[in-house]
Formats: C-alpha cells, structure tokens, sequence
C-alpha cells in the first residue's frame, strides 16, 4: 500500500472517537486537536502465537491519534508482542502466526501485500535498551532519510538538525555530530533513537518500555520529550513503571495472560479501575 | 575457618593458573627456540670468502678490488695444500703412475719416429721402451717391497743410456726415483686404502675451497665455490680430520661407528703435515666475517637452494594466500549470511551445516587431490586453461580448503550482533539486504576478520593442497595466474625429501620455515590491527 493512500486514509480515519469514550469519566478530557492527520491503529479479534504459544489472544482495541496511549501488565503478558506486532517486526522471529486483523489506518498490515518498507517508515519504533548504530551521531539519524532516498547533504543536516531537536538532544551534541553514537550517555542515547525514529517523519511511534534502562533524571527528559511529542504523533508506550503510564499517556490499557483485561481512560484506570484484577495489579497486590 | 578455606582455594586457583601459563610459554619456547636459533642462522653467520665471492659473482654485491686482495692473501695459504695432497698422490696413485708410464711410451714413441733412424735401430730402442715400461708398471703394482726394488733398480741402470737420455723416457728415471722415495715409509699393503682416503680427502677439499686455481670452470654452480659459512667449513674440517669407519668388535655384535684420526691414518707419509696445516691455517684460507645476509628474503636461489634466499618463495605464498583470500573471503561471507539471515532451520539447512563442519576436519592431504582432480584436470581446462598445475588452481583448492573455517566464524560473528541493531534497522524501513549490508556487517566485521586471520594462517602454511596443484621446488617467478609457483611450506617439505642438499644447507630449511612462520605472524599482525581500529571504531572512541 502506497504512502498516499496511508496519508489518505489518515484524513478520513475514524479520529473523534475519543469523545464516545471521554463522556465516561468527564474530568479527564483534555482539548484535543481533532484535526490531527495522526495514524490510527485498530486491532480486531487479534491474536499472535509463537509456535504454539500464544502472544497476545484476541484483543480487540482501538489506539487513537495524537494521544499517548501506555500498555501495561505484568511480565510475559504480551505488551511488548502486541506493540511489536504493529510494525511487524515480530517478523524476525521464525514459525509465528497471527489471526485476526491489526489495521493501521484502516490497512490491515498482516496483509499478503503489504509493503513492509511503506509501512515501517510511517511507525517510528524505540526499543526497551538504547540502540543506536555503531556510527557516528549524524550518520545514526541521516540513516532513516537516507533509506528513503534523501541524497542532498544540506537537506539532510536539516531533517538531521530538526529531529535531534523534537528530541530535545540539539543543544548536548551540535558540536560534536561526527562522534559516536555509543560514546553518548544512556539517556542520550535514547534520546538519539527517538530522534533516528522522528527523521523517518513517522506519523506513529511505538516505545518499547523506553526508560527501563535509564536513571531518574534521563526518564524525566524522556518523558517531558513524549509529552511535547504528542501533539503530533500517535504514541503507543509500553511500560513496567505504572507512575510513568500515569504521568505520560492519556490511556491505558492493562494486558494480562495475553489478554486485554481493561482499556480505559488513565485516570479512571488508576482510580477506579473497572475489573478487580486491573485494580490489583494497579494496587501492587498482584504482578 | 570458612574464609580460611576460602583464601586458600583462591590462591590455589591463582597459582595452579599462573604455573599453567609458564608451562605453555616454556613448552613453545622449548618448540620454537631450537627452530628458530637455526632459522637464525640462515639470516645471520659468520660468511667466508668463498660466499663473498658468490655474492660477487652471483648477485653483483661487494667489493671487487678488496676482494681481489683478500683472495690473493688467501690464495697463499691454499698452495701449500694442494703442493701436500700433489707430492702425495704422485707416490701412490698407481692407476696414475701406470697411466704416466703410457703416456710417456706414446710420448717417446712419436719423438722416435721423427728422429730418422733406420727400422731396426726403431724396433730396438722401441722394444727397450716397452721394457722399461713394463718393469715399472710391475713396480707400481707391487706390494712387495723386492719386487720393487728389482724393477726399480732394473730401470734405473739405463739412466745413463744414450738413446733414453734427454728424450720423453728421460722421465721414467725420475718417475722411479720417486716412487723409490715416496714408498720408503710406507706400508705397502695399505696402498689401496690410501688411495681411497685420499679421494675423500680430495673431495673434502674440493668442498672446502672450491675448484684448484687453473681448473676448468665446474659447470654446476654449486661446485664453483668452496663452503661458503664457517660451520659448514667447520662440518668439513672435523671430516677431514676423522674418518668414520664401522667396525665389528664382536661376532655377532652389530657393527660400531668410530672414529679414526686421519693423521694417524697416514702417519709417517707425505700427506700427514695437511691436516695439521690446515686446521691451523683454515680461518686464513676462508676468512670468516660476521654478517647479516637480509638479503635473504629477497635473493631468488641458485643450485638447487644451495645458494641464495627465499625470495621466490616469499612472493609466491603471498600470492596463493592472498588469492586464496580474495576467494575464500566473499564466498564465506555470502554463506554465512545467508545460514545466519535467510535460512529457515529444516532439513536441507542442517545436512548443509552438517557439511560444513565436517568439511572443516577433512585432512588436506584429501583437499590436495580434489583440488587436482578437478579444479587442474576439469574446472581450469573447461575454460580453456592448460591442464597443468598454476597458483589458481591451487589458490582455488587453499579457498575450499578454508572455507569451512572462514563460515564457521562469519556466521558466529554476524550471529552475534545485537539483535537490537537488526531491529532498529527494521524498523527505520530498511529492507533486510541493506540492514545486513549497513549495519549488520560492519558490525560484525571484527569477527569475520578473526575467520579471516585463522583461514589466513591455515592457508599460508599448507603444503598438502598444493603439493599437486601448483608449487614447485624450483622455477621462476609466476607470470600469469596460469604459471605454477614456489611455496614456503612446499619448498621445505621438498628440501626434508627431495635429496641430501638439506642435509648440506640445513640452515636453509630451517630457514624457510622461520621465514614461513615470520610471514604469518606478520599478516596476522595486519589483520589484528586492522580489526582493533574497526572495533575501536564500533565501541567509538
């Protein structure tokens, strides 16, 4: 499927389905940008098996654009499976199988015909470890433009420039751009992948629990960098940390046993949860 | 107490570990050191005139004018040498005494017939010649000492014959009193074993200086020059000074080797004061010089290896491992990457890694025949090629031969990047052939340069794949991929095998090895910096 027709389907999606579900909790709308040309990601009757395994079982959700959405639960529940089913990066692992649909914009990815290349450039991805390129920090952020055929050098040092700036890393590394990437600090390094993952002009970025291997300080940057981003992008975050699903995203939804036990409204996840196991899990008592 | 335990074990540990390390280090030294000391000696030690004089006549280098010098000075004290072994000969050679009598009968006979005299007076003084020739070829042959001196004496009255004298048969008279001289000390019986040593003697002599002054040039040019290093002239002088006899002592006892002093030998006769003279005059006749023959890597050899360097050699292991790599090198890449990135794991997959890892125990002397089989007699030929051994048949056999090795380790090397930076690169949009080529394998360079240092070190220092595939022992330098070549490894297997020249130029063999195991060290020593810098740039500093 052709990018356009990704862009078109953007304009048309399904994007104010957020007010059906803001009349549940009322205090916890904020003011959103309707017009947004964000993705959508809406998953139906999904499920994912490694071998005979199961992954994640017949979830069905609905990811909604220009929002931070967290994916929490217990370890081995399937988040990551599901958030990496999106961009199909699963795929590196043999004898998989899914069912069901996972449609991005509207466009089914486990479709026989789905370009991958087309697909992965609009979903940014950043992964639970940093995991910048052994290259130096240009070349880790050029890397995405330069797939997609950019070949003039000043109109790189600007995509360049622009992403390491939405990733508030500009100011730490203007002068130093042709150092390595891996002699950055870890909260750096991080801060470059989301930066790699913006050059590409995504329109969805998928965060593999992005801070667990970060100290307090690096989290905090990271965080305040998701809650600049969301205007723009549909963020989808997986994360072990339920203050940090709390402090950043505007749903959440709780996985258990590879299900989707509970997707709702953060505040209302956190506070009056709808099932007792989201309520224990969220309590500490269980996970 | 617990601690107590504790520190000792890990003490233990320490030493047991520490002592291992010098062990290993002791028993490579113990392995190398005696190789290496007599490698040693091919590059560096003490040189004679003789191989000034080859490195003059043969490669251009030094000084004529002192040279010149030298020799003269050296000359001097090699005339005495051969004035001894001369003298010698003259009383006790009898095949050459009897062979003079000829000559001077034939000589004698021609100066008669142009004298003029009448058929008869010929016949006469013809007959007295044979006569006397006769008596002393007796004589000659004699071991009994009346015997001798009748003939001897019977020659001898003639001496004042006015037909003989001042003519060719004047020279029987003096060949007699000679021989009546020469044999007064000695013990006749012994003749014949005189004449036996005296040929080693000659031989060790012509070993030591090289042809007699005013003899023709030896058409090898091995036998034009003496012993061109003191220890092999040391070697030749402890031969001219003791012969080796096997003796019985016993009935039924195996035969014992001694050794006999060859001045004993030919105690009381003319030859004895030679071995006295020379063992002390050797270092005159040879003047040995220290020196550093670097030139030893890049001279080709002459005779054989008798002479010379390993050049050739040199360049041509270079050039079959270097090819060997060029081949090796993208073809286990290509494999490893395509078990590591495309295989799926069935069947085929695991009989192809079964494969692969036989392959790599499969004795070389077995990758040697395939290589002739079919690379020399029908891969080369199908092109056009002649159907003979060259360097890319054999570079061709060293690859297959390696590249299991060389898979081994790509695959382990690309199979341990982080999965993260496949991903990463996945998820950025690239297809998997630019990921593997972008990322993937630079950053699995390192390893796959290890693969390489190891299929390097096996490949430089085969000689079974190549023994039918394309090295010679000898032979110019290759001018196409379709000319064979000389090889390090082949060269020294060939000097243990080929004759008794390792037995001459020991130094040389183990020279070439020496020189085979530098050569790797040093390649191994570019690809190990080579893949330092690269990881050092992956780790980024």
């Amino acid at each position: 499927m052709p990018l356009s027709a990704l862009e078109n389907n953007a304009k048309t999606g399904p994007i104010r389905a957020t007010v059906s579900l803001g009349q549940k909790t009322g205090s916890a709308i904020k003011e959103k940008n309707t017009d947004c040309k964000c993705a959508v990601i809406k998953s139906e009757n999904f499920s994912f098996y490694y071998g005979s395994t199961i992954g994640v079982k017949d979830i069905t959700m609905e990811i909604y654009p220009c929002s931070v959405t967290a994916i929490i639960g217990p370890s081995g529940c399937g988040k990551s499976t599901f958030l990496r089913s999106i961009n199909r990066i699963n795929d590196l692992i043999p004898h998989t199988r899914v069912e069901g649909r996972l449609l991005v914009n509207g466009h089914n990815v486990y479709d026989k015909n789905t370009n991958l290349v087309n697909l992965r450039q609009q979903i940014g991805m950043v992964f639970q470890k940093p995991n910048p390129f052994p290259k130096s920090i240009f070349d880790n952020v050029a890397y995405g433009p330069k797939l997609q055929g950019v070949k003039n050098s000043s109109q790189l040092h600007q995509i360049v420039e622009s992403s390491l700036k939405a990733a508030a890393l500009w100011g730490e590394v203007k002068d130093d751009l042709k150092k390595s990437a891996l002699a950055l600090s870890g909260g750096q390094q991080q801060r470059l992948c989301i930066a790699r993952a913006l050059a590409t002009k995504p329109n969805i970025i998928l965060m593999d629990e992005p801070c667990s291997a970060l100290d307090p300080i690096a989290t905090t940057k990271i965080e305040d960098l998701i809650d600049k981003l969301q205007s723009d992008y549909t963020i989808v975050i997986v994360t072990h940390n339920m203050q940090q699903a709390a402090r950043v995203s505007e749903r959440t939804a709780f996985f258990c046993l590879g299900e989707l036990i509970e997707y709702d409204w953060t505040a209302k996840m956190f506070r009056n949860p709808g099932k007792k196991q989201t309520e224990d899990y969220v309590t500490g008592r269980f996970g | 107490m617990r601690l107590i335990i504790r520190q000792i074990i890990n003490k233990t540990f320490t030493i047991l570990t520490g002592t291992s390390v010098v062990l290993l280090t002791s028993v490579l030294l113990v392995v190398l050191g005696p190789m290496v000391w007599r490698g040693a000696k091919a590059v560096i030690f003490q040189d004679t005139l003789e191989f000034r004089q080859m490195q003059l006549d043969l490669y251009n280098r030094g000084n004529p004018a002192s040279l010149k010098l030298e020799t003269a000075e050296a000359e001097r004290f090699r005339k005495a040498v051969y004035v001894i072994v001369d003298d010698f000969e003259h009383g006790i050679d009898t095949e050459e005494l009897i062979d003079r009598t000829k000559q001077i009968y034939r000589q004698f006979g021609k100066e008669l017939r142009y004298k003029g005299i009448t058929d008869k007076e010929y016949q006469r003084i013809r007959s007295l010649a044979r006569e006397l020739r006769d008596r002393l070829q007796t004589a000659f042959e004699s071991n009994d000492k009346k015997v001798i001196k009748e003939n001897i004496n019977y020659v001898l009255q003639y001496r004042l014959d006015k037909d003989l004298a001042d003519t060719a048969a004047s020279e029987y008279f003096t060949l007699a009193e000679d021989f009546q001289q020469s044999i007064e000390n000695i013990d006749l019986n012994k003749r014949q074993q005189y004449a036996g040593s005296l040929q080693q003697i000659e031989e060790i002599i012509f070993r030591l200086l090289g042809p007699k002054p005013g003899d023709p040039l030896p058409a090898l040019t091995m036998d034009r020059y003496g012993a061109t290093r003191w220890d092999l002239a040391e070697n030749l002088l402890d031969k001219l000074l003791w012969s080796q006899q096997w003796i019985q002592q016993e009935a039924d006892q195996p035969l014992v080797k001694i050794r006999v002093s060859r001045a004993e030998e030919f105690a009381g006769t003319k030859l004895e004061p030679l071995f006295g003279y020379v063992e002390n005059n050797l270092d005159k006749m040879l003047k040995p010089k220290f020196t550093f023959y670097w030139q030893y890597f890049i001279d080709d050899s002459t005779a054989g290896h008798y002479f010379g360097g390993v050049g050739p050699e040199i360049v041509g292991t270079l050039l079959l491992t270097l090819l060997a790599m060029l081949f090796v090198f993208p073809l286990g890449l290509i494999s490893a990457a395509y078990l590591v990135e495309c295989a799926s794991d069935n069947i085929a997959v695991r009989i192809i890694r079964m494969c692969i890892n036989t392959l790599a125990g499969v004795p070389s002397i077995v990758f040697g025949l395939f290589g002739l089989a079919f690379f020399v007699l029908f891969f080369i030929p199908l092109f056009g090629g002649p159907s003979k051994p060259c360097i890319l048949a054999a570079s061709l056999t060293l690859a297959v031969l390696t590249l299991p090795v060389m898979i081994r380790a790509s695959e382990e090397a690309i199979r341990s990047v982080p999965q993260t930076y496949k991903e990463a690169s996945l998820g950025l949009g690239a297809s998997r052939f630019r990921t593997f080529i972008k990322v993937t394998f630079p950053a699995a360079l390192p390893g796959i340069l290890t693969g390489m240092i190891l299929s390097l070190s096996r490949v430089a220092g085969e000689t079974a794949p190549v023994l039918f595939t394309g090295a010679v022992a000898l032979g110019p330098l290759p001018k196409s991929l379709l000319d064979p070549s000389r090889t390090l490894s082949y060269g020294s297997y060939d000097m243990a095998v080929g004759d008794r020249l390792a037995m001459m130029v020991p130094h040389n063999q183990y020279g070439m090895v020496v020189t085979l195991v530098l050569l790797i060290l040093c390649l191994n020593a570019i690809a190990i910096v080579l893949r330092a810098k690269i990881s050092r740039k992956l780790r980024g500093h």
